[in-house]
């Protein structure tokens, strides 16, 4: 994402999450490898890559489950947590280098493959019609962005506060 | 012995120095009977021997929490001892040197990082399980973490996903396992550990600037600061506490 021509050159990186709901005491090895290991390796090599080819704006998407967890989602929630302070690791790094990075929280249901995520609900979604983060990682990628780093802006109709 | 754990048995990996080893004499004290379970038995027995010493109940068991066979050996041995598990306390990490995101190397720092932190909290938490479940209201699961694994970190850039990971893990367990009684917590200590004296060394200045900025103006100690919390989320006291992280360091870290 992100054009030379028309603003600084940005990255978006959306972590590949396992999506299935596990209960912690089935999940074998082989599948914490892959909900854990492989994406979080994965997030580190993508944002080394953003960073070397001159990226000055990266953005992170990820579900409000890094903050809230979520009952059988643990393995889920472990990698998206770790990502969402990984995002502020970056930005303390590499702040001086004129990058920015931010993560934006979008609701589980529409990260994951089931809705039934434990976590607060509140009557704002039902007020609110659009969960689309689009606008927001425009103004990410953006000029307008340069004071804005390290942080997580969550869209998802006020359901996580 | 009597106390706020008496009859209690407790496992606490890294328990052979630093913050383990403070929470290790802190819950020993108070009457538990403790698993001091660390990589080497050489710094592990004298823990252990230490607190039987001083009239406590202490035994080392020789444990790599990166290995799913080791941590369920020492659980396994920690119940055919005790007879029960109530509290899980996993502490042990390896790792956090200096590194910038951006070095070409980060696998040798992320690989023994995220095995300690991450994968041995996974092991420690799910074997030890059932027997939490068996001890129903006082099950107890503490991970010891850090205010990095809030706040970011700009001299360790990868430990503070991996601590951040313990965060996620305590509060999806805390929802999980509550209906069993269970809690699932975190600490997130700053200490006079091992590794922090030693930069001291190394740093004179690092001790001055990590007190200016703690507005208690020193810097935690391993039992008496960072083994009272863990005792106090070990006890009874903390029954309607899960999910949480308790950062103890001073004052220096307010953004939660």
């Amino acid at each position: 994402m992100g054009d030379a021509a028309t603003g600084p050159v940005s990255v978006v990186i959306r972590p590949d999450l396992d999506r299935v709901a596990r209960p912690f005491d089935t999940i074998t090895d082989e599948q914490w490898d892959a909900a854990w290991e492989a994406p979080m390796r994965a997030v580190i090599a993508e944002l080394q890559r953003a960073f070397r080819s001159g990226a000055r704006r990266i953005v992170v998407v990820l579900p409000t489950t890094a903050m809230s967890g979520g009952a059988r989602y643990a393995h889920v929630a472990a990698p998206a947590e770790a990502v969402r302070v990984l995002v502020k690791s970056a930005a303390r790094q590499w702040g001086a280098h004129g990058v920015t990075i931010n993560a934006v929280a979008i609701a589980p249901e529409e990260f994951l493959a089931s809705p039934d995520v434990a976590g607060p609900q509140s009557l704002a979604a039902a007020a609110l019609s659009s969960r689309d983060p689009a606008a927001l990682i425009d103004f990410l990628c953006s000029e307008a962005s340069g004071d804005v780093t390290g942080q997580t802006i969550v869209v998802d109709g006020g359901v996580w506060m | 012995m009597t106390g706020r754990l008496a009859g209690r048995v407790a496992l606490v990996t890294g328990a052979g120095q630093g913050v383990g080893e403070g929470i290790a004499r802190r819950l020993a004290a108070e009457g538990a009977h403790v698993v001091v379970a660390a990589r080497r038995a050489g710094t592990g027995e004298p823990v252990a021997a230490s607190i039987v010493s001083a009239g406590g109940s202490a035994v080392c068991i020789e444990t790599d929490v990166t290995q799913r066979e080791s941590v369920a050996s020492c659980v396994q041995q920690t119940v055919d001892r005790f007879g029960h598990l109530h509290v899980v306390v996993h502490n042990a990490f390896t790792g956090a040197i200096s590194h910038r995101l951006e070095d070409a190397d980060l696998d040798r720092h992320w690989a023994a990082m995220s095995r300690t932190a991450v994968w041995g909290s996974f092991f420690c938490a799910q074997l030890a399980h059932p027997h939490l479940a068996a001890a129903g209201a006082n099950g107890r699961l503490i991970l010891v973490t850090s205010p990095s694994g809030v706040e970011g970190s700009a001299n360790i850039a990868l430990y503070s996903p991996v601590k951040a990971a313990q965060r996620a893990l305590a509060k999806s367990l805390a929802r999980e396992w509550g209906h069993l009684g269970i809690t699932s917590n975190c600490i997130a200590p700053v200490a006079a550990s091992p590794a922090l004296i030693t930069a001291f060394e190394r740093n004179p200045a690092l001790r001055a600037a990590i007190e200016d900025r703690t507005p208690l103006g020193r810097v935690g100690d391993i039992t008496d600061d960072i083994g009272s919390v863990a005792l106090f989320l070990a006890s009874d006291d903390a029954g309607y506490v899960t999910g949480q992280t308790i950062v103890c360091d001073g004052g220096s870290f307010l953004g939660l």
